[in-house]
C-alpha cells in the first residue's frame, strides 16, 4: 500500500469512528432510562405550567433523529448546540476551558515522561535489576486517582499537575521498564555490551531506537490515561478545565455539554494515535 | 518472588473479616447513632464513626464486599462479551470481523470517565441505592469489553492461523468440533483479562464515587466514602476516616498482586 493510500485509510477511519462515536454517544444518552426526565421536575418553585412545558421539551427531544440532526447541525454552525443549562452555546462554555486543559495536560504529560524515562533508564541496565524499584509505581497504581488527589489537597503538597504526572508516570514506568528491559536483553545488545560498549552508548545506539516504535503508543496511551483522570483532579482541585464543566453537567443532566465535551476527547484519542492495544497495567480507570 | 498465593490468601482472610464484621449481631451498615457522630474508636465502634453516626467498621466491611462482588460481576460480564465479540471477530467471515473491531475502537476512543458520567448523569433521578449500585457496575460491564476483545481477538487469530488449526481443517474437522478444541485455548488468555478487570472496576468506582456519581446513600461505596476527606472538620476530630482509604488501597495492591501474576 502506497503511503497516500494509507494516509487516506487512516482518514476514512480516523472520519467513521468520530461519527460513530457521535451517534454511538448520542443514541446511549437517547434510551438511558433517566433521559426524559429533567431534574427541575423535582423542584417545587416550578409552577404547573412550567412542569408541563418541561414535559413538552422533552418530547420534542424524544426522537433520535431529531437529536442526531440537532447535534449535527449543531457541529456545523459551530456552536455545538445549546447548554440545557445555562441556556448559551456550548462552545462559549468549552472554548475558555480548552486552554486550561490543554496546559495541564501538556505539562503533565511532559513531566511524567521525564520521571519515567528517567526512572526506567535508571532501573533497567544491570544484569538483574531488584523487582522492588516497581514499588513506588504499584503503589501509585493503586490509589484512586480522586484518593490521590484529596490526599494532596490535604496535605497541602502538589498540586493537579503533579498528581496527573504521578498517575502517568507509574504507568508510563512500567510500560518503559518493561519495553526497555526486553531490548536490553536482546542477542545483539548483550553482545555490545560484552564488546566492552559503554551502557550509554548501547542505549543510544540499540535500546532507544529499538523501542521508538512503542514510543508512539505510549504516547497515545498517556493521552487516554490522561484523558480520564482529569475529571477528578480538575473538581477536586478546582481547575476551571473540560473536566470540571463534563462533572457539572453530568451533576446538572446537561445532555449536550457533556456529548460536546465527550465528542472532543474522543477526537483528541482519535487523532493522538487512534486506540492502540493496551498493555494489562494500563487499564486502569 | 511469587506473590500472588500470599496475595490470595491475604485477600481471603479480609473478605473473611469483612463478613464476619458483618454477620456480627447489630451490624447494620445504615443504622445512625445519633448521639455519637465522629466517636473515636471505642469497643462499641472499633473504627468509630463516620458523621452521621454510622459505624465506620461495618460500612468499610460492607463497601469491601459490595465493591468486590460488583466488580467481580461485572469483570465476569465484561470478559463473557469480550470472548464472544473477539472470537467472533477472529473466526467470522470479513464482513462480520471487521464491523465488530470496528465497534472496540469506537469503544476505546472514548475516555471512560466522560462516557462514564455520561451514562450516569442520563439514569432516573429517583434511583434506588441498590439500583445504583447495581447501574454502576453494569455501565462498568457495558464499556469495559472493547479493549478485552482487542486481546481476545489476537489471541484467537493467532490460534487460527497456528499449525495444528491448519492440520485440523485439512484433516476435515468441523467448525463445530473445530470451536470445541479452540475455544479451551482461549482461557489462559481470558483469565488474567477477567483478573485485571477487578481492580479497574474496583477503582472506577471508587473515582465515580469521589465525584457523587457512584453508588447512593445509605449503602455504603469505596466513593461515599473518600467523599468524608473533603470535611475538613471531620479530618480534625477524627483520623479513623482514612481508614478506608488504606483499607481501598491495600486491597487494590492485593488484588494487582493476584491479576498481574496471573
Amino acid at each position: 500500500m502506497t503511503a497516500g493510500a494509507a494516509v487516506l485509510q487512516w482518514l476514512g477511519r480516523t472520519i467513521a469512528i468520530v461519527l460513530l462515536v457521535m451517534a454511538g454517544s448520542t443514541v446511549l444518552v437517547r434510551f438511558a432510562p433517566g433521559y426524559l426526565s429533567d431534574a427541575r421536575e423535582m423542584d417545587a418553585r416550578y409552577a404547573d405550567a412550567a412542569h408541563a412545558e418541561l414535559s413538552q421539551e422533552a418530547a420534542r427531544s424524544r426522537s433520535l433523529p431529531h437529536m442526531l440532526s440537532a447535534e449535527i447541525s449543531g457541529w456545523a454552525r459551530g456552536d455545538a448546540g445549546i447548554s440545557r443549562e445555562y441556556g448559551v452555546p456550548v462552545s462559549a462554555l468549552i472554548l475558555p476551558r480548552l486552554a486550561v486543559t490543554g496546559g495541564l495536560l501538556l505539562r503533565s504529560i511532559l513531566l511524567a515522561w521525564t520521571l519515567a524515562l528517567s526512572a526506567s533508564l535508571l532501573t533497567t541496565a544491570g544484569r538483574n535489576p531488584s523487582p522492588f524499584w516497581q514499588t513506588p509505581a504499584t503503589l501509585l497504581l493503586a490509589i484512586p486517582t480522586a484518593a490521590m488527589a484529596t490526599l494532596c489537597l490535604l496535605a497541602n503538597s502538589g498540586g493537579p499537575v503533579l498528581v496527573m504526572a504521578l498517575l502517568l508516570a507509574a504507568r508510563d514506568f512500567k510500560f518503559l521498564h518493561r519495553a526497555l528491559r526486553t531490548a536490553w536483553l536482546d542477542p545483539h545488545v548483550l553482545q555490545a555490551r560484552a564488546q566492552g560498549l559503554r551502557a550509554r552508548q548501547v542505549l543510544r545506539a540499540h535500546v532507544l531506537p529499538a523501542i521508538a516504535p512503542q514510543l508512539a503508543a505510549l504516547a497515545s496511551l498517556s493521552i487516554m490515561t490522561a484523558l480520564s483522570a482529569i475529571v477528578p483532579v480538575e473538581v477536586i482541585f478546582d481547575v476551571p478545565g473540560l473536566g470540571q464543566l463534563a462533572w457539572n453537567a453530568a451533576l446538572n443532566r446537561d445532555l449536550p455539554v457533556l456529548l460536546a465535551v465527550t465528542m472532543i476527547m474522543a477526537l483528541a484519542v482519535v487523532i493522538g494515535g487512534m486506540t492502540p492495544d493496551r498493555p494489562p497495567e494500563w487499564k486502569s480507570v | 518472588m511469587k506473590l500472588r498465593p500470599s496475595a490470595a490468601w491475604l485477600l481471603a482472610v479480609t473478605i473473611l473479616a469483612a463478613a464476619i464484621v458483618l454477620a456480627r449481631p447489630g451490624a447494620s451498615y445504615s443504622h445512625q447513632d445519633r448521639a455519637e457522630p465522629l466517636a473515636a474508636a471505642s469497643t462499641l465502634h472499633p473504627a468509630g464513626t463516620d458523621a452521621l453516626g454510622r459505624d465506620r467498621l461495618t460500612r468499610v466491611a460492607a463497601a469491601l464486599l459490595l465493591s468486590l462482588v460488583g466488580a467481580t460481576a461485572a469483570a465476569a460480564v465484561t470478559t463473557l462479551a469480550a470472548a464472544g465479540v473477539g472470537t467472533l471477530a477472529a473466526f467470522a467471515p470479513a464482513s462480520i470481523g471487521w464491523p465488530a473491531m470496528l465497534l472496540c475502537d469506537v469503544f476505546l476512543a472514548l475516555p471512560w470517565m466522560f462516557l462514564l458520567l455520561m451514562v450516569r448523569s442520563a439514569l432516573p433521578l429517583t434511583t434506588s441505592p441498590a439500583n445504583s449500585a447495581a447501574i454502576t457496575f453494569l455501565v462498568l460491564a457495558a464499556l469495559g469489553w472493547p479493549a478485552c476483545a482487542r486481546a481476545v481477538y489476537r489471541g484467537a487469530l493467532s490460534l487460527k492461523r497456528s499449525a495444528w488449526m491448519l492440520h485440523a481443517h485439512a484433516a476435515g474437522l468441523r467448525g463445530r468440533q473445530i470451536v470445541r478444541y479452540v475455544l479451551p485455548n482461549l482461557i489462559p488468555l481470558l483469565l488474567p483479562q477477567f483478573l485485571i478487570c477487578v481492580p479497574t472496576f474496583v477503582i472506577a468506582e471508587a473515582n465515580l464515587g469521589a465525584l457523587g456519581l457512584g453508588i447512593g446513600e445509605p449503602l455504603p461505596s469505596w466513593g461515599g466514602m473518600l467523599l468524608e476527606l473533603d470535611n475538613s472538620a471531620m479530618l480534625l476530630q477524627t483520623r479513623w476516616v482514612y481508614f478506608p482509604v488504606a483499607l481501598l488501597i491495600a486491597v487494590l495492591l492485593l488484588l494487582e498482586a493476584v491479576a498481574v501474576e496471573a
